[in-house]
This record gives C-alpha cells, structure tokens and sequence, in this order.
C-alpha cells in the first residue's frame, strides 16, 4: 500500500464502487492514517436494497463455481490494487488482530467459499427437497426455500473470522448487503470485491459502510438480518423473528473433580488465547470444581509468557489497540475485578508499543463465587475469571454460553468424584447453550460441518410441502 | 394615508439603505403614537433608548433576547399602533415549540406579499416552473409554512394539494425513542402523498428529506416523481451532500431540486442560493435587510470566521414586526454574503449536538 496516500475504501453498491463525499479516515492502531471509508447515505442504503430485491439470483451450479472461484481471488490474488499480503498486514494494522490470527481467519473464510454448501446444507432437515420439481414432490414432499430474498448483515469487526458465516445465503441463493463494522472494513471489502469478480453481480452482493444511524434502514430494507453485537443489541432484537443476533459468546469451560486439569492446560490456555481471545468462542471463563486457586495460577502463568508483539509480527498473539481504547478497557476491567484476586494483570494490562499503540496483555482473576456475576465480563483479548464450582450450583450456571467445555478424563465413569453424564444431559438440554464440547477440545474448534451458534440455515430457510401431478 | 416613514414600505426591488431603513424602523416601533404595545410596555427594561443608540445592525446586540416573552404575550398586543385598528392579517403564528410553549407571531399580509415577491424571485432562479400544481407535505394550523406556501402556489398559477405533518408529535416521538412510532407516522405521510402523486397534475413537490427518503423506498412514487415532478423543494432539516447527489444524478436528474430555510422568528424563508454545486455547502442568503442572520461563538460574543460553525442569531426588521437579537438552537457555517446584503450567509444549519464519550461495551464485538 502506498504510503503516501490512503487506500480509497469505497462503498459497493448495485452499478458498481460507489465514493462518498462523506469519507471517514480509518487509522491503524498507533493513529496513522490508512483508509478514507466512504459512508453512504440512507438514500443509498434503501435504493441499494431496492436493488438486491429485483435482481435474480444466479443458478446454483454457478453460485457454488463462482463461490470458489472467489476464495482463490480472496486469498490469493489482488483486489483493488491490495495484494493479499498487504492486506493481512492492513487488517493487522488497523484491527490490532495478531497477524497469524488474520491469516487463519482469512483462510476460514477461502474455506467457507470453497465449501459453503457444506455448512449451507447441514441445516437441510433430512425430509426436504432442495427443488419442487424433485421426483419425491410427485407423492408430496418437503421443499427446501428461502425464508426471504435479501439478508443484511451488521458486521462484527473484532475479527475476520465472522464473514465466513454469510457466505452460506448466498450459496442458498440469497443477495446480501454487508453493513462492514467501520473498525475493520477491509475484509468484507475485499470479500465483496472478489466474489463480484468471481461472477455474483453488483446487485447481488453490496457493501454498505454508514455510519450508525442509519444502520437501522439495512434491517428495514432487507427480509432477514444478521447482527452482531452486545447484549443491548440482542435485547432489542429479541422479539423480532427476521433478526438473528450473534451475541456474546461467554464460552466457559468446566474443569470437574479429579480430572487431570494439568495434562490439559494447553488445551484452556489455547481456548482462552487463541487468536488473541478476540472471538466469541475464546474461553472468557473457568469453572472449577474444587479450589480454583491452582488452576488459575497455572492459567497466569502460562498466558504471562506471552510476548507482546506489534499485531504486524508474525509471531504475535496478543491484540494490540490504540492507546485510549486500551485505556477505557483497562479501567474497565479493573473495575469489574473489585473484589477478586488478581493472578495477572491486577495492576493493569496495557503494554505500550514503541511504534505506537498497547498491547492487552492477558488478565487471569480469581472470584469468590459465582453470585457476583464476574465470570459474564468479557472482554475482547485474553482475560478469563477463574471460579469455584459445585454440583449443587447445577448445570444452569454455565449457561447463556456459546461453548460449554467440560474438561473431565473420561465420560461415564471418572476416576474420581460424581459421574459427569448426567451434567452433560443437562448441558445438552440447556436452550441457552449452543455448544457442549467434552474432554480435550478448544472452545474454539469448529469445523465446516457442525453449527457455530445453530445452523445459518434454520434461520435463513423453511421447509413447505409440494405435491403436484 | 400611512403615517410611516417611506422607506418602511418600499416595493419589492427597491432595497433601502439598510441603516436608514433600521433607523426609521426603530422609530415606528418605538414612537408611542406608531409602536406595538408589545415594545412600549418593553422601553422601561431597556437601559438605552432604541431611537437615540441604535445606528447600525451590529447595534442590535444591545437588545436583551426578548423572544421567550412572545410564548406569553397577548398576541394583538404585537401589531404596531400605526396600522389602525382593522390591518390585514394573515394569521397568528407559533414556533415550533421543541421547548415549551410555542412562540406566537402575528403575520400581516403587506409583510407575506413581499416574502412571497422574494420566494417567487427565488423560485424563478432556480428554474422552477410556475402554472404548475403543488403537492405539499408541511405543517398547516400554527405554522406559518402552510398558510404562506398556500398564497405562493396560487400567485404561482397553480392548485396546492397538501398533507398535513405536525411537528410537534413528531419531535415528541423522536424524542421518546420510539423509532418503530416514527416510522409508521413517515409511512401515514407517503400512504397519503400516493394519491394526489397518482390521480393529479403534480409539478412541485414540497416535503422534508427523511419525507422525500421514504418516498423512495417505494419504485411506483419514484417512477410517478420522476413523471411528472419538474421541482422538488426540501425544507425542515438538512440534507447532506451525498444524498443530494444522488437526488440530482440518479433518482430524479430531471428535476430542479432547491431547498427552503424557514425560521417564524424572521416571518419567513428564503430558498437556497441558486447555482451552487453538489460540493457546495447548501447556503441561504438573508432577505437584507428584513430577514438577517448572524453566526457567532456564543461565549466570546463575537462573530467565528467565515467557513467557521457558529451558533445562528436571527434579527427580524420590518414594518409589521421588530424581532432583533433572537438567538436560535441552530448552528450553521458563517458565509461570505451577497454584495450589499446585511449580516452573513449562513450553510449547513443544524441544531445543536452533544457528543458522549467512548463508553466499554463488554463482549467481543
């Protein structure tokens, strides 16, 4: 990226990039100028989506040919004059997200493109058609259809990892229009821009940077709508069936009674630290049944090695924000840790770079219990509260959680202590838990197969009944 | 025979000295045989006499604010005692009332057949056609748009087919925070604007922005405007640059799109400087000498630099009413004026804003 001059971040719109006069400076963690984002205004946003509405969704075989033919022009080739090489190292940059982490994320997302159908089709209910003209409607049977035509996406912009989630509509053969969080526009510019190259007409995928007022004429205008947020914006959206809102994840992790906790203490460092505890499955929480101290020393200790690295290095693995943002987070944090016992980070967790801008380095707390509400913060970078669990808290503590991970050695019959199948029952069961992993797996393991937070495709599809002849 | 000054009632065209004009306007207003009981009553408070000490409009900052007294004032006690007992009035007409009760004016007919002399210049300079008919979306009843802009279209050559719009509901809901009310009142405007769009001749179109927005989320209205509609005039709130582009370029290249600024404390509007580019701020010239604007740094009571935001003071001087030194909620950019012209042009006129600080919301997002 020339330096001298920053990269024009243009609006996509259905006849083509669209600049604004109304152009926000985005700037790297250490305040350099990088990007002018354009913002469109609401007019833009409602003609835009006019726009989605008429347009005809390409063919499936060509969606899924055009789909992969993105993932190679994403991941590899140059897009509006950004190689891809420049573009982790911008998204590094300007996020402050470790850079091995971008480049993880950005092959989730190739990966997405190339296979969306795998995790588009997973919803499929094993009853349903994807066509009416199926043989099996000769008798009646289920077809597979779109809730709506259009989906708006608010985009999150704590990770790149996100975008590989709406490619499944439009595999599905839904137009989308991505409102990019105005932190981290770069990967669904360079997303949008590769699959219109890829074949997807303009008026088939669009993005759409405003500004936070009219983020509400995307939701209006479009059939159906992802958003990403807080808990604010999952209460507003609570009653309202078009919307789904990918919320905080809170993803625990519960280490039962004589289990071998130290064999897996790779396995919580890496669930709290992986990609720079900036996802929503990174592990903000550790249960502990029995004395938590030991756990949560063993935890401070490992994440304390960490280097703090600028988010450009290859070896980084903490985030890295700007100074004041860092700032606000830390008080924030410190706050909210009155009256644990800090393990790490007590004194505080900002680094300051030479080049500008502070890493957040980890915080390991230690609370007294679980009325006291310190495991629900979460915080975008490796900060975990460590706390005492019994079986008579039951299994409803651990819920309202995107993954639940039950570190225990064997299922069924432990070596010591009470059998976990039960509780796993009760895990299983809960309506407010979307994940349950037992033994030896990351909160953050996924694959293209299995629901993240259930399948896109409950939301985006429905299955009607067809009988002709 | 009228016992004023001339200069008080010149014919639109002939702009008087704007000193001399002040000056003889002073004098109607504050001679006991001429002045409105309103400014008598008011002599006593002023620790300066108006005849004596005011020269020029920079003079007018000697006036306290007296515009809040107008939400209490008996309203007859307004008109000046010089036109008589039986002058012809136009009607009373209140501010907006965003805070408390509504400021009332009284509008006189001498004074809304030159407004609409100037309106009618304007218009034509823009290119708007006259003999057409009018589809208007603005408030009637207290609000002095709709009385005036119903005189306009028929001086005009043309019919008003109108929608009513109340402000002041609309400010409460938005005030209550309650998006999903705003939006269905938005919707009832554009459900009542399709019918004349459909069934009758429409050549102007006379709405607020976030009207004009919502008009085009439905392509059938689009597609009726961009039939029939030779004008299209915003007023009420701004409209920011990219969207005006997109007005001019791609929804509606065919027509003339200008824009009104209306204050009840100057008796009027005026419509935007006429040929100014898409990369011009939207300015508004002051009607000089009647309707005149100042942008100033509040606290440093002095004017902020050309290009600069300041707050908006607003001075109306005439022969039916003398409002000086009324300090708005707006603020706006302090505009080089026209030649000749009293005061500043003023662009981008906006209400006050507040900013928060940056405030954590936990969770990765």
């Amino acid at each position: 990226m020339p330096a001298s001059e920053p990269y024009a971040l243009d609006a996509l719109g259905p006849q083509g990039p669209y600049r604004a006069r109304n152009r926000e400076t985005v700037t790297d963690t250490a305040g350099t100028e990088v990007a002018r984002l354009s913002l469109v205004p609401r007019l833009f946003v409602s003609r835009a989506l006019a726009a989605l509405h008429k347009a005809k969704p390409l063919p499936r075989e060509r969606r899924l040919a055009a789909l992969a033919r993105a993932a190679r022009i994403f991941r590899e080739e140059e897009v509006h004059g950004l190689t891809y090489d420049a573009y982790e190292r911008t998204v590094a940059r300007v996020s402050g997200i470790p850079l091995p982490a971008v480049r993880s994320a950005a092959d989730e997302i190739a990966d997405s493109a190339r296979r969306a159908l795998a995790g588009a089709y997973g919803a499929l209910p094993g009853g349903a058609v994807l066509d009416w003209q199926d043989a099996r409607t000769r008798t009646g049977s289920a077809v597979w259809t779109r809730r709506g035509e259009v989906l708006a996406v608010n985009a999150a912009g704590n990770h790149p990892a996100p975008h590989a989630l709406w490619l499944e509509a439009l595999a599905l053969g839904f137009r989308v229009a991505i409102r990019p969080s105005r932190r981290e526009p770069f990967t669904p510019h360079r997303l949008v821009a590769a699959l219109r190259a890829a074949g997807f007409g303009d008026d088939h995928v669009v993005l759409l940077p405003t500004d936070h007022a009219v983020a509400g004429e995307l939701l209006t205008g479009a059939d159906l709508a992802l958003v990403y947020g807080g808990d604010d914006v999952v209460r507003k959206y609570a009653g309202d069936p078009n919307v789904l809102v990918q919320g905080p994840g809170r993803a625990k992790i519960l280490v039962t009674a004589g289990s071998d906790w130290r064999a897996r203490l790779n396995t919580m460092v890496d669930s709290i630290a992986h990609h720079g505890g900036m996802k929503c499955v990174n592990a903000s929480a550790v249960f502990v049944e029995g004395d938590p101290a030991p756990v949560a020393r063993a935890l401070a200790e490992r994440l304390g090695a960490l280097p703090s690295l600028p988010a450009e290095d290859e070896k980084a693995g903490l985030p890295v924000q700007t100074l004041d943002r860092a700032r606000a987070l830390e008080r924030h944090l410190l706050e909210r840790a009155k009256g644990t016992v800090a393990h790490l980070g007590g004194m505080g967790v900002v680094d300051e770079l030479a080049g500008g801008g502070a890493v957040l380095r980890p915080a390991v707390f230690e609370a007294p219990d679980l009325k006291g509400g310190w495991h629900t913060a979460e915080l975008p970078f490796p900060c975990v509260w460590v706390v005492p669990w019994s079986r008579a808290d039951g299994a409803a503590v651990l819920g309202d959680s995107l993954v639940v991970g039950v570190l225990t050695d064997e299922e069924g019959s432990p070596s010591d202590g009470e059998p976990v199948d039960g509780l796993i029952d009760e895990l299983v069961a809960d309506r407010t838990i979307a994940n349950v992993y037992v033994g030896d797996h990351a909160t953050h393991w996924m694959d293209r197969g299995v629901p993240h937070d259930g399948y896109l495709g409950e939301f985006l599809m429905r299955s009607k009944t067809v009988i002709r002849g | 025979m009228s016992a004023a000054d001339p200069l008080l009632e010149l014919p639109y065209g002939t702009t008087p000295d704007p000193e001399e004009f002040l000056r003889a306007a002073i004098r109607w207003h504050f001679s006991k045989e001429t002045g409105a009981p309103f400014w008598l009553d008011r002599l006593g408070r002023l620790d300066f006499d108006p005849i004596e000490d005011v020269r020029s409009f920079d003079d007018l900052k000697l006036f306290p604010n007296f515009a809040n007294e107008l939400r209490d004032v008996r309203a007859e006690d307004l008109i000046p005692r010089g036109y008589g007992d039986r002058p012809s009035i136009v009607g009373v007409f209140d501010s907006g009332g965003t805070t408390g009760a509504p400021k009332r004016v009284i509008m006189l007919q001498e004074w809304l057949d030159m407004l609409l002399a100037h309106s009618n210049a304007q218009l034509d300079a823009h290119g708007v056609p006259r003999d057409v008919n009018w589809l208007l979306a603005i408030p009637s009843g207290p609000h002095m748009v709709g009385a005036s802009f119903q005189q306009l279209v028929a001086q005009r050559g043309g019919l008003s087919f109108s929608v009513d719009v109340d402000p002041r509901w609309v400010k409460k809901i938005i005030a209550r925070g309650d998006q999903a009310e705003s939006d269905l009142y938005t919707e009832h405007l554009i459900d009542q604007l399709q019918h004349p769009l459909r069934s009758q001749d429409i050549g102007v179109l006379m709405l607020t922005p976030p009207v004009l927005e919502r008009l085009c989320r439905r392509d059938e209205l689009v597609d009726l405007v961009r039939e029939k509609v030779k004008a299209i005039m915003w007023v009420g709130t701004q409209l920011d640059p990219d969207t005006r582009n997109l007005y001019r370029t791609e929804l509606f290249p065919d027509a003339v799109l200008c824009s009104g600024f209306g204050n009840t404390m100057t008796l009027g509007h005026v419509t935007e400087r006429p040929g100014l580019t898409d990369d011009d701020p939207c300015v508004y010239d002051p009607f000089s000498p009647y309707m005149t604007y100042n942008v100033v740094d509040l606290e440093k009571r002095r004017p902020v630099e050309y290009g600069e935001r300041g707050r908006v003071v607003m001075h109306y001087v005439g022969k039916s009413l003398f409002l000086p030194n009324n300090v708005e909620r707006d603020v706006a950019t302090r505009i080089r004026p026209l030649p000749g012209d009293v005061g500043d042009a003023v662009a981008d006129i906006a209400p006050v804003r507040e900013f928060d600080d940056e405030k954590v919301i936990e969770g990765v997002y």
